[in-house]
């Protein structure tokens, strides 16, 4: 049987993104970076979100960046590192998946899309060794067959795990990774039987707290209407969550 | 040997018979544009016929099924490539026929030595860019024609015309049930004409459905303008396709 896998076919017509090492002495070019994301299970999902802050260095680059991205139907890709790898690896993603659909006539399995994720990020290694475009991503899908939500999260060089309830990463993660434990472990209801409001406000005052520890994070701004980004999964598919809907919980419930 | 030119012609000649013999007993599919988009149908024994190449393109063909899977794969390749490279806007089915697939078959048609590909295409593309066709009719030997609203490949292809003819008083904007039935007709009347090249009366139609359809599978898909999902390619169910073939049964 042919290959079915659309990475081999990018190479077979030379189309896929060139990796390669850059040399030891190599001026360093100061990149761009994205910050903080986070995901969170609940009744019905998983809740994705992140800030839209993106960085270089002490210069803010953007502050409308989109780190959590729609990949198919049942899956969302967030993106902590360089944005230039982020969304190429976002893209082969997608596409991967689409291909994979139409050629093969069935739907990958979850497995199969996480194993496309690890090769991904291991091709990008060399550069991430070099510390130029590594990407730190959390790859949250509806399982179907178990009926519960799961999130993913991969190191730089491409190993996965499986996390059960919460993950962020970002330079903005280490100031609420703490708060999320108390919270799952000590908080009066555990993350997973939460419900979708009470999730969605937490996961809002979790990135408002990484915004006040971390200057590469960007929280929400009233004046310049600036939202972070809250994806929903859950077993009917996936949903953006609205402006109109985030801005009376930051009003009402973290009283910005 | 085939250094001689007249003999090279006679081989292109026999090539030609050969496929022509080989396609002859394939049931023919059928593209009709309905009030939301394209509707795609023939029968099957049992391969798939009618296939998602991308969100608005779709890739139909009567063949040898090893020959319609290579085609489709192709197609679907170059389709994801282009998606990878520039963007999902810029895939056409004008561009997919005209530098993909086209030239794919010509060229296995071209050696002589190699078989060619046992298979004739019809694409579809729902709402084309810049008011172009939307359905492209690709014969074995490479060669195409476009249509706007009504396309139909067959196995006979000395019939081709009259089952076009009988689809162009179709016209579009039909409800999908409408178009479905004007689709099975016309499928009907190629079956007729695989053995009497004479075009069918309705009544001779008529009676085949009532003795045949029964026993037939028939395959449909629709590109739908109006579906929820990113794409628009959905295949019907055999439910769908019960209501529309019930009412044929004598």
């Amino acid at each position: 049987m042919e290959s079915t896998d659309f990475l081999n076919l990018l190479k077979r017509h030379q189309a896929a993104p060139p990796i390669s090492v850059p040399p030891e002495d190599a001026v360093r070019v100061e990149a761009t970076e994205g910050t903080t994301i986070l995901a969170l299970r609940y009744r019905d999902g998983v809740l994705v979100a992140g800030d839209r802050r993106a960085t270089m260095g002490n210069v803010m680059v953007y502050d409308r960046a989109d780190k959590v991205l729609c990949i198919d139907d049942d899956s969302v890709l967030a993106l902590s590192g360089s944005p230039a790898m982020a969304y190429e690896i976002a893209r082969l993603l997608e596409i991967s998946f689409q291909h994979y659909r139409r050629s093969q006539l069935q739907v990958l399995s979850l497995d199969g899309k996480l194993r496309i994720l690890s090769r991904l990020m291991r091709e990008n290694l060399p550069m991430a060794m070099q510390g130029i475009g590594a990407v730190v991503p959390i790859f949250s899908s509806y399982d179907a067959v178990a009926e519960t939500g799961k999130i993913y999260f991969y190191d730089v060089l491409g190993a996965q795990f499986e996390t059960v309830d919460y993950c962020t990463t970002g330079s903005g993660s280490p100031a609420i990774r703490g708060a999320l434990y108390y919270q799952n472990r000590w908080g009066d209801e555990p993350l997973a039987e939460m419900e979708e409001a009470r999730s969605l406000t937490l996961i809002l005052k979790m990135l408002e707290t990484a915004a006040e520890f971390d200057t590469a994070t960007g929280g929400y701004r009233r004046s310049a209407q600036v939202f972070p980004q809250v994806m929903r999964i859950t077993a009917s598919g996936i949903g953006s969550i609205a402006e109109a809907e985030l801005e009376p919980i930051y009003r009402n419930q973290l009283q910005i | 040997m085939l250094e001689e030119p007249y003999r090279w012609v006679e081989a292109v000649r026999n090539r030609r018979e050969y496929l022509e013999d080989q396609l002859r007993s394939a049931a023919p599919v059928v593209g009709l544009s309905f009030d939301r988009g394209l509707v795609l149908l023939t029968s099957t024994p049992g391969p798939r016929k009618i296939f998602e190449v991308y969100n608005q393109v779709a890739f139909a063909a009567i063949g040898h099924p090893a020959d319609i899977e290579k085609l489709r794969k192709a197609v679907i390749d170059i389709a994801h490539v282009e998606a990878f490279n520039f963007s999902e806007s810029d895939i056409s089915l004008q561009r997919l026929v005209s530098f993909g697939v086209g030239p794919l078959i010509k060229s296995a048609f071209d050696e002589i030595f190699r078989s060619p590909y046992t298979a004739r295409g019809l694409m579809a593309e729902l709402d084309p860019p810049d008011d172009q066709d939307a359905l492209y009719m690709i014969d074995a030997d490479g060669s195409f024609i476009s249509a706007r609203d009504a396309a139909v490949v067959g196995g006979n292809a000395a019939g081709a015309p009259a089952l076009r003819r009988r689809l162009g008083e179709a016209g579009s904007g039909l409800p999908l049930q409408e178009a479905l039935r004007r689709a099975i007709e016309v499928w009907a009347a190629g079956r007729l004409m695989e053995t009497d090249e004479a075009d069918p009366d309705e009544e001779q139609v008529a009676e085949f459905l009532g003795r045949e359809l029964a026993g037939t599978r028939l395959e449909a898909a629709v590109l739908d303008r109006t579906l929820p999902t990113k794409t628009k390619f959905r295949l019907l169910a055999d439910d769908e396709l019960r209501e529309v073939t019930a009412s044929y049964s004598s």
